[in-house]
């Protein structure tokens, strides 16, 4: 058993710790309270893809990292810790690499994954949800219909991260109406500017505020045919693996608010004097320091284990579902823990607890909500019997 | 041009520090290393300069323990061309004429032209290093640059002198260089060039072959200084020369006034 990191993945580690220091650290609130610009946002997710974030897990033939899913969850986290706007963008934009890597033709990776790995593209968006279509991913009602050898989309998502700014957009619509559920959804690459390609509103959110999440609409877009991505009618199934790594993604970034936050509530609380002495002596105190850290270390297991087998090219769709599940519920208790740590300051925006609250609070929402997580996992169990 | 870069690994500055069993040099359990501050700065005017002569050469050295590789791969993954690691697991032990006789034992073979290195290191901070191994390999050496450029054999430097002060020196290859806090911005290694560096060779070379020096100074005692607030407070004179003064503290010791 070896549970130690290779010096390469490191080296990324602490880029991405510095990188997220000195450059997102600083900005971080203002850009939550929308008193720094989106173009200081989308200039700093332009500098990670320079560095090469964007691409972690993509072959260098096309313009990534090659650096594998260890330290793509690494270096989630470590920006998380720092932005979790940036970081959302950061897994996004993986996630719809690595599908793209998986599934897409020669000419469809040679098109967009050099775009999404050099920041050509400021974004990626993965549109999957619909307003009639959320848990129940597979009853998305965004139709594609043949139009000569192209398709035409209609139909309305709703919460697509990145969608201002995105380069290209996957996304997920019906191509047989008459298949049972879930089987006759193909994906489609549709790439920003294609007429009938309509941005709608954007959400105003409780947390991760300076990433935007917007509604996206398809009117009579058309789209040539060789914006099919993967095979006809199983753009669920050919999706799967390229979702799991997305849960990981989003379990390493719960992981890095969690970090952050209790990281700060423990100096905090070394520092604070009640009673005469400091308030980390107090056994209550302990207790959350203690506990938080010992669940967050737990789901940092649990996150390298299943990205170490995705890693590996193992089976990991329940670990993946484990980790997101895990990871990003012990980093809202260690959210919870720190803002109570902090007691009426924590609560005030003078201090970054009650921004690292609201932004860990969607984590177990988004990318699958963790009930989702639960189902994947006893039906991963179950089936096994 | 051959360009050599002398590297150390030293630890997280912020991390608390506890003497070792011997009470000698500080602990290294619990503690993580990254690369001296300075010496960033002299691989980043390394990588600088062997960039704007392709036929030119870099070569990383540095002495210390199996984890000084990692600082090694971060460097060759700023674009050093190869690295040297003399291993020894207990080079703190070693005063900074071993160190120094080490290095000057494996580049008075290697011909360099200019010789890069930190100003000092965070955690010994002798600043000896870099004028020793001039010494010893008759180069020239300039000391705390700041500025740096090389026109032919000439290398001119701006060097940060006492009390603020600044001064230009011109100085013949070959050379020795310590970098100061203001020389460049180092680069962040890109993810690919981290990957890349896997490649690159790193030679793993005996200190006891390059250098049999006893040791000049020992260290006797480590102790932690107890903790205080890192704050400083500008008193006297009226708020124009205050704040003349701010300036002049943040630009001198931080980064934040810097372009
Ligand atoms: C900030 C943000 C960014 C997002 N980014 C994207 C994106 O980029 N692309 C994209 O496609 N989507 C995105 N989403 C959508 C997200 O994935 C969905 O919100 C999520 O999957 C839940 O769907 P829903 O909101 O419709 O909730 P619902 O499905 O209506 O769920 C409501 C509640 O019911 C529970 N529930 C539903 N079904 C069951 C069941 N069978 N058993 C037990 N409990 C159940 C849910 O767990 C939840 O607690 C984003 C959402 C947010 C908030």
């Amino acid at each position: 058993m070896n549970l130690e990191l290779t010096e390469e993945q490191k080296l990324i580690q602490s880029t991405a710790r510095d990188f997220a220091e000195k450059e997102l650290a600083p900005v971080a609130a203002a850009l939550d309270r929308g008193e720094e610009s989106r173009e200081k946002f989308l200039a700093n997710i332009a500098k990670l893809a320079d560095l090469g974030f964007m691409g972690l897990n993509i072959k260098s033939a096309y313009g990534g990292a090659e650096a594998g899913s260890v330290a793509l969850s690494l270096a989630i986290t470590e920006i998380a810790r720092a932005c979790a706007s940036t970081a959302v963008t950061l897994a996004v934009n993986n996630l719809v690499a690595e599908i793209i890597q998986t599934t897409g033709t020669e000419e469809q990776k040679k098109k967009h994954l050099r775009d999404i790995c050099s920041g050509a593209y400021p974004a990626a968006s993965l549109a999957l949800t619909e307003p009639g279509a959320g848990s129940d991913s597979a009853a998305v009602s965004t139709l594609a219909e043949r139009d000569g050898d192209g398709w035409v989309l209609n139909g309305s998502k709703i919460f697509i991260t990145s969608a201002p700014y995105a380069g290209v957009f996957a996304v997920f619509a019906v191509t047989d109406k008459a298949a049972p559920k879930g089987s006759g959804i193909s994906c489609f690459l549709v790439e920003a500017g294609t007429p009938g390609l309509v941005i709608g509103r954007e959400e105003h959110k409780m947390g991760q505020r300076a990433s935007a999440t917007n509604e996206v609409s398809f009117e009579n877009c058309r789209v040539p045919g060789d914006a099919l991505l993967g095979a006809l009618n199983k753009g669920f199934s050919s999706a799967a693996e390229g979702l799991a790594g997305g849960r990981i993604n989003i379990g390493s970034l719960g992981l890095g608010i969690g970090l952050a936050a209790i990281d700060y509530a423990t100096a905090y609380a070394a520092d604070r004097k009640q009673f005469g002495r400091s308030i980390s002596e107090f056994q209550a105190v302990q207790w959350m320091i203690a506990e938080s850290y010992t669940e967050l270390e737990a789901g940092r297991m649990l996150l390298m284990n299943a990205a170490a087998r995705r890693e590996a090219g193992k089976p990991h769709t329940k670990e993946a579902a484990m980790c997101k599940m895990y990871a990003t519920e012990a980093a809202n208790r260690a959210c919870y823990n720190a803002v109570q740590l902090l007691g009426g300051y924590g609560y005030t925006d003078q201090f970054p607890v009650e921004r690292y609250a609201r932004d860990a609070r969607v984590t177990s929402i988004y990318e699958g909500t963790n009930e989702v997580q639960r189902f994947i996992v006893a039906r991963e169990i179950l089936k096994s019997l | 041009m051959k360009i050599l870069v002398c590297i150390k690994q030293i630890p997280d500055m912020a991390s608390k520090f506890k003497p070792n069993a011997a009470g000698s040099w500080f602990s290294e359990a619990d503690l993580a290393f990254r690369m001296n501050e300075y010496d960033e700065y002299a691989v980043e005017e390394a990588v600088k300069l062997r960039e704007k002569d392709p036929a030119s050469e870099l070569a990383v050295l540095s002495v210390g323990p199996a984890r000084v590789v990692e600082a090694l791969k971060k460097a060759l993954a700023m674009g050093c061309d190869r690295a040297v690691h003399v291993p020894d697991e207990e080079a703190y032990r070693k005063d900074p004429w071993q160190i120094a006789s080490i290095i000057a034992g494996y580049a008075k073979k290697g011909n360099f032209d200019i010789i890069f290195t930190g100003m000092q290191s965070q955690d010994r901070g002798s600043a000896q290093i870099g004028p020793l191994l001039a010494g010893m390999l008759g180069f020239s050496c300039v000391t705390t640059a700041i500025g740096f450029s090389l026109e032919g054999r000439t290398a001119t430097a701006k060097r940060e002198l006492e009390g603020g002060a600044k001064g230009v020196v011109k100085a013949a290859l070959p050379a020795v260089i310590t970098c100061q806090l203001g020389l460049n911005t180092p680069r962040y290694p890109t993810l690919p060039n981290i990957m890349k560096a896997k490649k690159k060779e790193i030679a793993v070379l005996n200190a006891a072959e390059l250098s049999s020096e006893a040791a000049l100074a020992g260290t006797e005692k480590f102790y932690a200084p107890v903790k205080k607030g890192t704050g400083l407070v500008l008193e006297g004179g009226d708020a124009a020369a205050l704040a003349g003064k701010l300036i002049d503290v943040l630009k001198e010791k931080t980064t934040v006034l810097r372009g």
